[in-house]
């Protein structure tokens, strides 16, 4: 059981990430070959990580139901929702139009999703300055300074702001090149390290935390 | 309680009122202010503009309904230049919450530009992997889509005449709103496959891309409805972006006089205690 649960999956992580480490520099037609293949198998693996969240989705909401726990009734309208947009997309073929006309499936899309997720956006606006006016204090230096370059950059990146003052533009773009661009990178360096690092870790198998929690 | 202490226990919904009225009241009598291009917005249009004709075109849609109001428009001006160039476009997506609307963009601007389907353009759809797509399509572009859209065989269409794998692309750009967009873009594909790579993307997450910008990993960006708006007058062709930059105007300048409004409350009552330790909040 051990060999299954562990060794093997060990090795196999061990040979396929050093194998596509070197890859990455080898152009050899039969390396490019390999990662033709194994990209279409990870495609692939993509589509059943789609049935695996939609499954486990029907799970966690069908416990929420049957146990009556507070807000089951949005779970409920949750699965009626899914499984009627599931038959109804899987009886058009997945298609929202047919010869230029709407189908059922593409109302739905059109006229309840596209909605939706736009309203659920929009009213971040509302919210962002409500919050704004609540916590955006000035409570050390440090935020001050965070405050002030917020607002030349809110200013910057209208035409309202570059109209009453021009140099605000200018301004703007030189904190989000400079100051912003090179704090971004430095973190994306700080991230990159760690990535190269873990990944060296799980492919020599000093982090397995991959594997679950079980005990060998 | 102090009249600046009432101030800042003031009721949202008065701040939600404000903000509705700063976006609704500009939409209803536009005043169109001049919109200044930037740099990183021209860099993707002179791009475009220097491609020769039946250069490929790659447009990536990697966004959802949610992040329309921004990357729609983008997604309208940079197809219109694309086809007045009369590039070969591919319109694709990597996320599949996305598919309808990029479909729809893509045939709609099409059919306003007199262009056929299958032979000036073609609209792959979706596929599951987001990283693992760019890299089958580096590898072989038919096999990461075997058929278009509307399920025709990618191998039979003019459009892609010669292109068999992103190598054979000249130029991609990804509209994102989040990861799996232009980075997985660059990561996956432009480092490997050289084509050249530029980006458009929601405002609240073109700060974070400006590093790319700076190390000419993605050529130029294309950053929010402003950036959109750049594009449309740049095009000189106006649109729902540049109708929306006042509505844009009106609620930056109500936000930050809100924020001055705030601190000036805050600061009328600080206590001597709070100004001795200001981190202590």
């Amino acid at each position: 059981m051990t060999l299954l649960r562990r060794q093997l999956p060990l090795l196999i992580t061990f040979i396929t990430g050093i194998l596509f480490a070197a890859q990455y520099y080898v152009p050899h037609p039969s390396s490019e070959l390999m990662l033709t293949s194994v990209s279409k198998w990870l495609q692939i693996i993509g589509g059943f990580a789609l049935i695996l969240g939609v499954t486990s989705l029907f799970h966690i909401h069908a416990v929420k139901i049957r146990r009556k726990e507070p807000g089951w009734g949005y779970s409920f309208i949750l699965y009626i929702s899914m499984l009627g947009t599931i038959v109804i997309g899987l009886w058009h073929g997945g298609k929202e139009t047919v010869d230029g006309v709407a189908t059922a499936f593409g109302w739905i899309y059109s006229y309840m999703m596209v909605p939706l997720q736009g309203t659920m956006f929009a009213i971040l606006a509302f919210f962002i300055a409500s919050a704004a006016y609540r916590s955006f204090r000035a409570r050390s230096r440090e935020a001050a300074v965070l405050l002030i370059a917020a607002v030349i950059v809110m200013m910057g990146r209208v035409p309202l702001g570059e109209y009453l003052i021009p140099v605000s533009g200018d301004i703007s773009q030189w904190i989000l090149n400079v100051l912003n661009a090179s704090v971004r990178r430095a973190i994306l360096i700080g991230i990159s390290l760690g990535a190269v690092a873990l990944s060296l870790k799980i492919i020599f198998g000093v982090e397995r935390a991959y594997l679950g929690g079980g005990k060998e | 309680m102090t009249f600046a202490e009432r101030m800042l226990r003031i009721d949202r919904r008065i701040i939600f009122l404000v903000i509705g009225l700063c976006t609704l009241i500009p939409l209803l009598y536009p005043v169109g202010l001049a919109i200044k291009i930037s740099p990183e917005v021209r860099s993707v249009y002179d791009y475009i503009e220097s491609l020769p004709e039946g250069s490929v075109f790659l447009l990536s849609l990697d966004f959802d309904p949610a992040s329309k109001p921004e990357l729609y428009p983008q997604a309208v001006a940079l197809l219109h230049h694309a086809f007045k160039k009369n590039l070969r476009v591919i319109g694709m997506t990597l996320w599949l919450p996305g598919t309808g609307m990029a479909s729809e963009v893509v045939t709609r601007v099409a059919r306003v530009e007199g262009k056929v389907n299958g032979k000036d353009f073609v609209f792959l759809g979706w596929s599951p992997g987001g990283s693992s797509v760019i890299i089958n399509m580096g590898q072989d572009l038919y096999k990461a889509f075997p058929t278009d859209y509307n399920n025709q065989p990618t191998k039979d269409l003019d459009v892609l005449k010669d292109v068999q794998s992103l190598r054979d692309v000249t130029y991609v750009i990804s509209l994102a709103a989040g990861s799996t967009g232009i980075e997985t873009w660059y990561v996956f594909g432009k480092d490997k496959y050289k084509f050249e790579l530029g980006g458009g993307c929601t405002g609240v997450i073109a700060p974070g891309l400006y590093p790319l910008l700076r190390s000419g990993q993605i050529n130029g960006l294309i950053g929010g409805l402003r950036g959109a708006a750049e594009y449309e007058v740049l095009i000189g062709k106006k649109g729902r972006a540049v109708a929306g930059m006042d509505a844009q105007s009106a609620t930056h300048f109500a936000i930050i006089l809100l924020v001055i409004l705030c601190n000036t409350f805050y600061l009328l009552i600080r206590t001597p205690r709070d100004k001795a330790a200001p981190g202590q909040h």
